[in-house]
């Protein structure tokens, strides 16, 4: 007999081998990074890999560092173009989130649909006018040039969030400011900021995180002085060789802040996210 | 403190005419209801009112000033909302003291006056709470609070006891009741449930579709309403009425439903066009003369029975003090009383003044 109770529990019991499977493919791969960047290149490259955690060494870690790698520079300058492309696309992203969410703009719709439709044009169509546009208006290779182009990606998406998020505020809320005396800014700043700091930590490291790693448009407009980390990274594949173990190394390394971003900021992250699905 | 006067005021959301030419005075501290079901157009007056909604067309007189071009905090006027609208990230002494901070007020007046309003509204244990830490009823007791504290000529309620349960809500009542005893500030409160509307009010503006259809005095609206509408909207269970026609007999003056005929006083006005009767149940009197009838529903409720009789073509609630020993299917006698006989025009559903006894 197979009771009500014993198939519930088996149920449960499917749904998290099922879940720990898919935890297990999607950290195979990171848990592999790391273990070989403590390798020297020659228990890698031999067969089988020789996984002897007597070999383990730091000198993958060490040379990386090494200026001439440019992997120091590489964190440097992702970090700039990270910070500045979250900064500015949570605050203008704040801002006309908000607007459209409160205001009854005619045409807000829309709107709306054609900052998603910016969304819907794979990378390589947009990457060659892209960089005409950057070399004629001389923002190759600069900061600023990255900056823009990862908010012409990042700020929609900011918008679609945190407009969820406005709109699940009751509009009372703001309306029993205004009555208590508020100015438009002072609601803003008074009632509104405070309680969507959950969601704006939350979309902020979103934002970080899509310019920390982003690949693709970085090394087509960068050259020499604003390489970002992930280009320094795949520098490593070298025309003779590729240097696995420095190779992950930086690899684990650049991922570190991304990392301890989320593990800082899962409480907001989730709370923000949950709320912004919910309440809208 | 302040009388608040609207002069044809019209509010249009695109084509929709949420109110449509309202005119309304409310005197100096009276306690207003507005009343109406959902869509009615109520809250949006409200929100009109207190500055919140821009009015199309029309005047609204705060005091001696038009208050048409200012905002809400200009108009002097406290609002507390159906879903309290407490801010969530501060405690309930931030809540109450919001304005004053918003004003500059020093520190320790703002602390005296949020104390003397906390205990007034016995909150004083909670001052440190957050609002998702208290219960619905001390929630909405804050949202009154940081009303009060403003200390403005005018109170505005949005149905504020709708997320409270019955017994609370109650509770409530009488104590925003006692509350505008003690303080004597002008009161507009927006109600759906005509048994708040008539237990706390010295006033109540009933609203149909985005128009008043009647206001007056609380005795008023239920015992002499302006129309059908009204009628049947004040007072539970509803007002029964009946389309039927006059008939004479012997001299007498009757009524006929359907197959009954039920007695009615003499008429001292010739009716111009057809009318419906219209009677409450306290009303219906269940005894051994009358026009015959059968129990079809007996419902006990406490104090009162309510008793539902049929007839062929009609039928009646009548309310029964104490305990009815009826039971379904028996055969009884229903009369009017006389005194109790509502009369309203079949077309225009307004109320007509014929009887002698109700005049």
């Amino acid at each position: 007999m197979t009771s009500y109770a014993f198939r519930r529990r088996l149920s449960r019991n499917f749904t998290r081998f099922c879940l720990a499977v898919f935890v297990c493919i999607c950290l195979g791969p990171v848990l592999w990074a790391i273990v070989t960047s403590f390798l020297p290149l020659s228990a890698m490259t031999s067969t089988p890999p020789d996984l002897n955690p007597l070999n383990a060494t730091l000198e993958n870690y060490v040379e990386v560092f090494d200026t001439s790698r440019g992997l120091l520079s590489g964190l440097i300058n992702s970090l700039i173009i990270a910070l500045f492309t979250s900064a500015i696309a949570l605050t203008l992203g704040a801002m006309a989130a908000y607007a459209l969410a409160r205001l009854n703009m005619p045409g807000s719709t829309p709107l709306l649909l054609v900052i998603l439709a910016t969304q819907m044009f794979p990378a390589i169509v947009i990457v060659i006018p892209l960089f005409l546009v950057m070399s004629r208006i001389d923002l190759i290779d600069k900061h600023i040039g990255l900056i823009v182009v990862y908010l012409s990606f990042v700020l929609p998406i900011v918008i679609w969030i945190l407009k969820g998020f406005f709109e699940g505020i009751p509009l009372e809320l703001e309306r029993a400011a205004a009555v208590d005396g508020a100015s438009p800014l002072q609601v803003f700043r008074h009632v509104i900021l405070p309680i969507s700091l959950p969601p704006l930590f939350a979309t902020g490291v979103f934002a970080f995180i899509e310019s920390w790693n982003e690949f693709f448009f970085a090394i087509i407009l960068t050259r020499i002085h604003v390489k970002t980390a992930p280009i320094a990274i795949a520098e490593f594949s070298g025309q003779y060789q590729t240097l696995y173990g420095q190779m992950l190394a930086s690899a684990v390394l650049a991922s570190l802040p991304v990392v301890v971003l989320a593990i800082i900021f899962r409480k907001f992250i989730l709370e923000g996210f949950v709320e912004g699905a919910v309440k809208a | 403190m302040a009388e608040v006067t609207l002069t044809n005021v019209t509010k249009r959301f695109g084509s929709v005419l949420a109110c449509d030419d309202i005119n309304l005075h409310v005197d100096d501290g009276q306690f207003i209801s507005m009343l109406g079901p959902s869509g009615c157009g109520k809250s949006t007056l409200l929100n009109v009112i207190a500055g919140l909604e821009e009015a199309t067309s029309g005047e609204i007189k705060i005091g001696d000033r038009v208050v048409n071009n200012l905002g809400p905090f200009e108009r002097d006027v406290a609002m507390v909302f159906q879903n309290y609208a407490l801010y969530p990230h501060m405690t309930v002494a931030e809540n109450i003291g919001f304005s004053l901070r918003l004003r500059k007020r020093p520190a320790q007046e703002i602390q005296k006056r949020v104390m003397d309003v906390a205990r007034m509204l016995e909150l004083n244990q909670l001052l440190d709470r957050l609002p998702r830490e208290l219960s619905g009823g001390q929630q909405q007791r804050v949202a009154i609070g940081r009303a009060v504290i403003r200390e403005p000529s005018i109170f505005l309620f949005d149905e504020p006891f709708s997320n409270l349960d019955a017994g609370l809500r109650i509770r409530m009542r009488s104590e925003v009741k006692e509350l505008h005893q003690r303080l004597g500030v002008t009161s507009i409160f927006v109600t759906h449930d005509q048994e708040e509307a008539l237990s706390i009010s010295d006033c109540i503006a009933v609203m149909r579709a985005g128009r008043i259809e009647q206001t007056d005095t609380p005795e008023n609206v239920y015992s002499r309403p302006a129309s059908k509408y009204v009628a049947r909207f004040i007072g539970s269970p509803q007002m029964d009425i009946f389309s039927g026609e006059f008939e004479r007999q012997d001299g007498r003056l009757l009524y006929r439903i359907g197959e009954a005929l039920f007695e009615v006083p003499p008429l001292i006005n010739q009716p111009e066009a057809p009318v419906d009767i219209g009677v409450r149940p306290e009303h219906v009197l269940i005894g051994e003369k009358g026009a015959p009838a059968e129990v079809h529903i007996v419902q006990p409720i406490g104090p009162f029975t309510y008793v539902t009789a049929k007839w062929e073509g009609g039928e009646a609630t009548s309310r029964v003090t104490g305990i009815a020993h009826l039971k379904p299917k028996e055969q009884v006698y229903i009369q009017f009383d006389p005194v109790g006989l509502h009369v309203f025009d079949r077309t225009t559903e307004k109320r007509v003044n014929l009887f002698s006894l109700t005049a």
